[in-house]
């Protein structure tokens, strides 16, 4: 990995741990904490993404204190892997189609998360989801079911808008910095 | 939420690994014990762990670890007490699920006795040390350069963030009203702070290249935290003792 490798992981840390703050400023009911995992995918490369998922998920407990969600660091890794395939394919370069790869991202990430959530946590996780989970529950969803829906609800929003920032972002690129990523070109 | 505490505690003196290697172990059996009365037994080892930081790093993590654990505690009544399966016990006017509180137990206790662990290794554990710890032992440049360098960087990008909001509010972008107006507004919000940082990257390529971390050479650590044998000792105990948890968790699962 080289030196300008590193350095473009730990933007995409960054990113993913920043971005927060604009979301909670906006009042959004998103996370949108795998930007950077998809940004540097599609930048770098999947080595690289894997990386920046990982190290965001260590910092991450390391300044929130908790801990207890480092079992999803998978989740990072099947993000990092998706994204860099949907570069690869070209489907960051126009909205209409980046937005389709984030539905698909949502799906694939949510169908990671979900059994983590339910077999390790019982369901309860962060707090938004579990709040739709208990509110299906309380619905009379059976405890796996309200699992996976509110999984799969709050992942095809996040990613389909964390698609649509990246594509905006790449798209956004200046030439003279775009030239500097050869992975764009391809 | 926490961060090191100085301190002469047996903890603060410990190898960084060893301290970090006591919380990957609280983690690693935490996720091994399903019953409720190992899971708050080992809430108790995390408690005499963090007790034995010294007084400061005990309030604080205790602290941080109850802000962080009642939500999730307060979530788990709700979720497998009060909606959990019948059998049902009558406490005054609620009536609870037993085996929803068994397994609420469970999942609490976990996830307090992770936390504890973690905030604990948290505030006795030097960043400064456990860097000079991983250079010496030989960890490459770019993993100790990754954990520590991006820590540095988070409070610069979150000032940025907030000015690119503040510059935006001044010229009048609008942050309420509807959840797609609020949406609309990301877009002018972020990617100015993204494309911000990517036109940077060269320029800190260049520091970095300057200060001579391309190159591939073995670093010296200035400061290698003393390590020992009866500390590697512990580590290996540590790791047989996951073992031995799971070992028992299968054991008793075929059963």
């Amino acid at each position: 990995m080289t030196l300008r490798d590193l350095v473009l992981i730990r933007l995409g840390v960054a990113v993913n741990l920043v971005i927060g703050q604009i979301v909670a400023a906006l009042l959004l009911p998103i996370y949108l904490d795998s930007v950077g995992t998809i940004l540097i995918a599609a930048l770098v490369g999947p080595r690289a993404a894997i990386a920046a998922g990982l190290v965001s998920q260590i910092l991450g407990a390391v300044i929130s204190g908790n801990f207890s969600w480092l079992p999803f660091a998978v989740v990072q890794v099947v993000i990092a892997l998706y994204a860099w395939a949907a570069a690869r394919l070209g489907l960051f370069r126009r909205l209409a189609t980046a937005v389709p790869a984030g539905l698909g991202l949502g799906l694939v990430a949510a169908s990671c998360s979900a059994p983590i959530s339910y077999f390790v946590f019982g369901g309860v996780t962060a707090g938004g989801v579990t709040m739709v989970t208990t509110v299906l529950r309380a619905l009379g969803a059976p405890l796996g079911v309200a699992v996976a829906s509110a999984s799969y609800a709050t992942d095809l929003l996040d990613k389909a808008i964390a698609c649509a920032l990246v594509s905006a972002v790449l798209r956004s690129l200046p030439q003279t910095l775009a030239a500097r990523f050869p992975a764009l070109a391809r | 939420m926490i961060g090191y505490l100085a301190g002469r505690s047996p903890l603060h003196r410990a190898h960084p690994y060893t301290t970090l290697a006591l919380a990957a172990a609280v983690l690693l059996v935490a996720f091994a014990l399903t019953r409720p009365l190992e899971v708050w037994l080992l809430v108790a080892v995390a408690a005499v762990l963090a007790a034995s930081g010294g007084g400061e790093v005990l309030r604080s993590s205790v602290r941080a670890a109850l802000l962080l654990s009642l939500p999730i505690w307060a979530l788990l009544f709700v979720l497998y007490g009060l909606l959990g399966a019948e059998p049902r016990l009558a406490l005054g006017v609620v009536s609870l699920s037993a085996p929803g509180m068994a397994r609420a137990l469970v999942l609490g206790g976990r996830i307090t006795a992770i936390v504890l662990g973690f905030l604990t290794a948290l505030g006795t554990t030097s960043p400064h040390r456990l860097v000079e710890a991983m250079t010496a032992s030989g960890v490459p440049f770019g993993r100790t350069f990754l954990l520590a360098s991006t820590l540095t960087v988070l409070p610069r990008m979150r000032d940025r963030a907030r000015q690119i909001l503040e510059a935006q509010q001044c010229r009048g972008l609008r942050i309420g009203g509807s959840p797609l107006a609020r949406l609309g507004a990301l877009g002018p919000l972020a990617l100015p702070l993204i494309l911000g940082a990517l036109a940077e990257v060269d320029e800190q390529v260049l520091a970095l290249d300057a200060r001579g971390a391309g190159g591939g050479a073995r670093r010296t650590a200035l400061e290698a935290p003393p390590d020992s044998g009866p500390q590697r000792l512990v580590r290996w105990a540590l790791l047989v003792a996951v073992i031995v948890a799971y070992g028992w968790k299968f054991w008793r699962m075929r059963g």
